[in-house]
This record gives C-alpha cells, structure tokens and sequence, in this order.
C-alpha cells in the first residue's frame, strides 16, 4: 500500500514538472500584453482577432495581425483581445463571444474563415469585420476582405534568387546548374500568388533559369519541408524559397545542412526564425501589421468604408522584399539595381506581375 | 477468498462503484494541477474554470456547443472502445473517419433531390460500412499473417488521409478559392437539434449527438447480451481460451475491428452531414486520437464512453469563454486534456503491474 502510494506520488509529482515545463516553453510564444504608460490617447473602440488553427505565436500571419493590434493599442488607445481557435469548430463561436462581449471590430485570420466570416457578418452588422487573405464576392457594408498582392513581393524575390543563382561571387554555396527551387505549403490563391510572381521575377532577369516547383501538401509538416528541399537541393537548386508556413522551417535546415541559400516569406524570416541569418538572403514580406491597424484606425476616426476587398501591393506599401541581413556585403550592386528596377516597374504600371499560372 | 456470509450484490455494486471512482478521481486531480498551472502562469484558476464551465453548460446554446463537440468523440470512443474490448487497439480510427467523411460528401451531392430521411439512412449505412470496409484489410492481415493492427490501421490513415486531401483538392474540388467539396444540399445533411429542442437556442448541436448516445446503448447491449460481442470480449481476454472453447479468434478479430471502423467512420460523416456540410483536408481536430483518449477514460466501457465524450466536449466548447473572461490561453486546454489522459494511463499501468506482480505469485506458489 505504502508502495502504491509512493508510486501515484511519484507520477504526480513528474506529470506537474512535465506539465510545468510544456507552460514554460510555450510561455515564450505568447505575445506579452505591455502595461500601459499611462499616457496613450484612448478611444473606446474595441478590436479583437480570432486566430486560425496555427494560433499565436505561429511566427507568420496570425503573430503579424496581433503586431496591428498592438500598434493601435499603443498608438490609438485601443482595447485589444486575439481569442485562439484550437479547432476549426472554435471559428464560429470564438466570433460569437467577441461579438457578443462588444467588440467594434473582428479581424477573422486566414482564407479557410472565408464562409465563416459570410455567415456571421449579416448576423452582427454593426460589428466590423476584417478578413486577412479572405476574398468576398459580395461583402455586407461592415465587411472588408484585407488581400495582399503576394506575387509582387515575390516578384522581387525572383530577380534576387535568378541573379543570385548565377552570382557565384555571393556565396560559395552557389552552383553553375541555374536551377532554384520554389516550395508551397497548400496550393490555395495565396501560395499561388507567392509561385507564379516568383518564376515571373526569376525568369525576367534570367530567363534559362530552372525552377523546381514542389507543394507540401501541409503548413505545418517542417519534417516534410525538409524532405522536399533536401531533394531540390540534391537535383542542383542553391536557392530555394518557400510559401509554407512552419513547413518552411524544415526547409531552412535542409539548407543550412547541405549548403544552399534560403528565401522566406511572410515576415522578415531572419528575425522570426532564431539562428537562420547564414542562409536566410532574404524574405517576402506582406505587411498584415499596416492592414490590420489601418483598418482600425479608419473604424476609430469613424471613416471606415467596408463592402469591398482592398488589396495591398507595393505601391501600397503592403508588400516588399526584407533587408539582405547577413549577405548585406556580398549582394552585388547588379541585384540591388535589378531590384529597384522591378520594384518602380511595378509601382508605376510598366510591369504587370502574373497572379495565378493563368497569366504566367 | 470470499466467505459464504457475503452478499453477492454488494461486491458487485462496491466494484463498480470503484471502477467508476477512478475516472472520476483522475479528472479530479487533473483540474487540481491544471489549477496549479494556471496559477503558476499567473492567471486565476477558479476564474477560469468558472468560465469555462459557463460557457460548455451556462446556457441553451453553450450545451449545444458541448453536444456539437461530443458527437465525433462519441464516435471514435465506441470505435476504440469496442476494438479494446476485443483486444485490438485500432489507432487508425482518424482514417476511417476521413473514409466515412468522403462517402458522405460525395453520396449527399449524388442523392440531391432525394427525400431527406431516405438520405440520412443511406449516407449514415454507406459511411459505416466504407469505415468498416476501410479497417477490413487490417483486419485480415491480422487474422491472417499476424500483421499488428497498430501498424496496418496507422498505415491506413496515412492513406485515407491522403486520398481525401488529393480528392479536395483534384476531382472532388468545387468552385472557389478553397479545396472542398460543394455543400451539401439540405435534403443530404443532419436536422440540427434545436428544430426540436428550443432551448438549445440556435446552437449547431445536430441529430448525430442523438445517433451517438443511441449507438453507445446499442454497442452496450451488444457487448452484454450478444453471442457476437460475448465472442469478442473472449478474444480480448484470452484469444486461446476462445479457440479451446470453440471461437474462431480470426473471424472474431475481423469481426470486431471492422465494428470498430463502422463507427469511426460515422464519426466522419456525422461531421460533414451535421457541422461542415462539406469536406475538406482539415475537417478533422484529430477525432480519431482523441477518440483513444476517450475510450481510455471512459475504461472502454461504452455508457462511460457518452460521459467521457461530453467531459472532453465541454473542454473544447468552454476553451473560447475561458479565453475571453479569464485571459487563460486557449492551449490549457491540452493541457489538462493530456493530464487526464496521463493519470488514467497510469492508473491502467498501476493497476498492469499490481496484476503482473500477483500473477507471478501465483505462479511461483505453483
């Protein structure tokens, strides 16, 4: 009996250190709410987010729409609140309680709450609604669909990885083959965008360039990235750029264990992804931040418009290309012209950038 | 051993009473260290929990929202369950589900126009007997080569998982930005429980809960009063007395895990006719691992099953009320999810030892 005892003791005592240890780790994540300075200008404009099922902390999109939040927190005064779904059943009634508690405007994250959003707008019209990656056919007054021209920015990223795979002078894990590689997490509009600008920007500087073309299947598989980036690697690409989510990480090891350089996406990898600065030459960038906080903005000085998709690009500054970083040295004055280039061809209309492989 | 002076009723009832304490006692102490936790995390504890209480069961539509989430976990915990009783650990209920999702989806667009009972029973068959179908081939390398059922019915989900993410997004695919399937007509999918019971008020409970709970009795009944569940829990408790005895162990084994794909697979459809209306990759929160987790707790017994269903329901429908009242983050709830699962475990494990240690007595005493 005594035994027993010391046993269910013992299992005790290791299921609270284990589960002490997994708050602890998880605990880095999480967004930390900074206490107010007492001096912030204050509304009484309220805006929440209900995250995908990545959550907070996914180091992309959902982490990119909390950073709006916190700007208008601090810059507006406003009360702020991301509710995290841990399924895709919470979607709906995570909307509910925020819109049920008062909340003024609901940011709902990710093409996948497209039909969610439609339903629940009608239901709480006097709720704004923002939806990230979301494209409405007929949206309701309160309703914007915030997009973003991915493919512009992944433009960009094409003229940087179809010079600097001809560039042996950048880097010497640089090949003669011509050949990089691009990786997509789920083949929806978005991912799209981010592959067909990709091979536009390449090709239009360097039009013999090879690209491998892979698809995960998944934004959350990183042993599966890996997998596919070692074997683009292994059939010559020293470039490769991924549109995958945290399937992407897998890629940026593969890279950084058999020799090849590493583009990202979403959010300035080098500083989201510890320890990645050797190969991370660049990232794809959309500004989910400025979206998001414009909106709110819009809401607090009572000169919101909804009823339409708004879509960020370059010349709105929604999409751009992230500092070199680490290669900040080695790119050569050719790329960063070649990049400028592209960049005033696209803002001024010169360029039109393909958006699905339709127009490629 | 027991005198002729005790009462055969009270053991029984006194066994019972313990086999039911200790589910009971292991969700006890899992909220009591989740507590700790969220203490540690510096967050209020019995706030927390007294929201999520209020929203899993503090109104019509928050009960709704707990019967919603219980329903595929109904499901997949009578599959696990029945195959457990049976002694066979069907891990691959997640990919029967998806195969019971994907007949649902395509049977409720090809029986458009139809009347809708007529739908509801043949979607409902049709998606049994594909998540029967789908375990069978497991289940005949298990009769037949002695090939673990652990590794064959995982190997499957791999690929159902798979075959439903190429049909979404190929042959299967609808218009529109997404890779689902089209909705549903209305005529293909489940009566959402309010129609009948006002008071769930507008929640998305639907008739698959009813299903479920009837199932449980059903599988019940089945496992005590039927030659083909008495066969079963034979084989679980010793295939080689079964055989001694006259029971074939393989078409019992086939028997059983095929019932056990049966109803994983009405998890799936369940979920497209009832919540989703349609399909698509991620239509599944892991139903079928959870579903392990239930049996586990409900100690395969399928009445606790419902109990344990509604438990881990109330756990996903109260995450978003915790979150927004308590500012506790919504993964606690995997947490205390997986605390449970770990006291129960080791209380099965105790328990293996104890009866390891007395078996090995007994033998030494022979």
């Amino acid at each position: 009996m005594d035994s027993k005892l010391r046993k269910v003791l013992a299992l005790l005592l290791v299921a609270a250190l284990v589960a002490v240890f997994a708050v602890g780790c998880g605990g880095e994540d999480e967004p930390v709410d900074d206490p107010d300075t007492g001096e912030a200008p204050t509304t009484d404009v309220r805006a929440a987010m209900v995250t995908d099922v990545g959550g907070l902390g996914d180091k992309t999109f959902n982490d990119g729409t909390y950073e709006g939040l916190l700007r208008a927190e601090r810059e507006l005064g406003v009360e702020i609140r991301a509710l995290e779904s841990n399924e895709i059943a919470d979607y709906e009634p995570n909307i509910d309680q925020l819109a049920n508690a008062g909340f003024d405007v609901i940011f709902t994250v990710g093409f996948l709450m497209t039909d969610t959003t439609i339903v629940k707008g009608p239901e709480y019209p006097d709720v704004v609604f923002g939806g990230i990656d979301q494209f409405f056919e007929e949206p309701g007054d309160n309703v914007v669909g915030l997009l973003f021209k991915e493919h512009e920015s992944a433009y960009l990223a094409g003229v940087v990885a179809g010079l600097a795979t001809l560039d042996g002078d950048l880097d010497d894990r640089i090949n003669d083959q011509n050949k990089i590689a691009f990786i997509g997490g789920m083949d929806i509009p978005p991912v799209e965008r981010f592959e067909v600008g990709f091979i536009a920007g390449a090709r239009s500087v360097n039009p013999d360039v090879e690209i491998i073309n892979l698809y995960a299947g998944s934004f959350d598989d990183v042993a599966k990235g890996k997998e596919l980036a070692l074997s683009a690697i292994a059939e010559g690409a020293d470039v490769v750029f991924a549109a995958a989510g945290l399937t992407g990480n897998g890629a940026i090891t593969a890279c950084q264990e058999q020799g090849a350089l590493f583009i990202g996406v979403d959010v300035d990898q080098y500083f989201s992804v510890e320890g990645s600065g050797d190969v991370m030459l660049t990232s794809a960038m959309k500004s989910l931040e400025t979206a998001v906080f414009e909106t709110i903005k819009a809401v607090v000085e009572g000169t919101f418009v909804g009823g339409e998709n708004r879509t960020f690009g370059i010349a709105e500054g929604g999409v751009d290309i992230a500092p070199f970083h680490d290669f900040e040295d080695a790119v050569s004055q050719e790329i960063r012209d070649a990049v400028e280039a592209a960049r005033q061809d696209v803002i001024n209309g010169t360029v039109t950038v393909p958006a699905t492989r339709d127009e490629l | 051993m027991a005198g002729p002076t005790v009462k055969p009723p009270r053991v029984a009832t006194g066994a019972l009473l313990r086999e039911f304490m200790v589910p009971v006692v292991s969700v006890a102490i899992a909220i009591l260290i989740s507590s700790v936790i969220i203490l540690l995390a510096g967050f209020d504890p019995i706030a927390a929990f007294a929201a999520m209480l209020k929203g899993s069961f503090g109104g019509g539509r928050q009960i709704g929202e707990t019967m919603l989430r219980a329903t595929p976990l109904m499901f997949t915990g009578l599959a696990v369950a029945y195959g457990f009783r049976a002694g066979l650990f069907n891990i691959g209920a997640e990919g029967q589900l998806f195969m019971g999702g994907l007949s649902a989806a395509f049977l409720g667009i090809a029986l458009a126009g139809m009347p809708r009972p007529l739908n509801i029973v043949l979607m409902i068959v049709a998606g049994a007997a594909i998540g029967a179908a789908w375990a069978f081939i497991p289940a005949l390398l298990k009769a037949k080569v002695g090939a673990h059922e652990v590794i064959t019915t995982m190997m499957f989900t791999f690929i159902g998982r798979y075959l439903v993410s190429w049909l979404v997004t190929g042959p299967l695919r609808a218009d529109g930005q997404i890779p689902q399937t089209e909705r549903l007509p209305v005529e293909s999918t489940l009566p959402r429980m309010h129609e009948v019971l006002p008071f769930l008020a507008q929640s998305r409970a639907h008739l698959g809960f009813v299903v479920g709970v009837l199932l449980a009795l059903f599988i019940w009944w089945v496992l005590k009063y039927t030659s083909l569940g008495y066969e079963s829990r034979a084989v679980g408790f010793n295939p080689w007395a079964s055989e001694t005895g006259g029971i074939s162990v393989p078409a019992t084994t086939i028997k059983a895990l095929c019932i056990s794909g049966a109803l994983a697979g009405l998890a799936g459809v369940t979920e497209v006719m009832g919540v989703h209306l349609r399909l698509f990759d991620q239509f599944s929160a892991g139903f079928g691992f959870t579903g392990i987790a239930v049996a586990l707790l409900a100690k395969n017994n399928p009445i606790g099953v419902i109990a344990a269903a509604i438990l881990f329901g109330a756990l996903s429908a109260g995450a978003g009320t915790m979150q927004l009242e308590a500012e506790v983050p919504a993964k606690v709830i995997f947490i205390i999810q997986a605390l449970i699962i770990f006291l129960v475990a080791a209380e099965q494990l105790a328990r293996w030892v104890i009866r390891k240690g007395g078996r090995q007595e007994v033998e030494h005493a022979g």
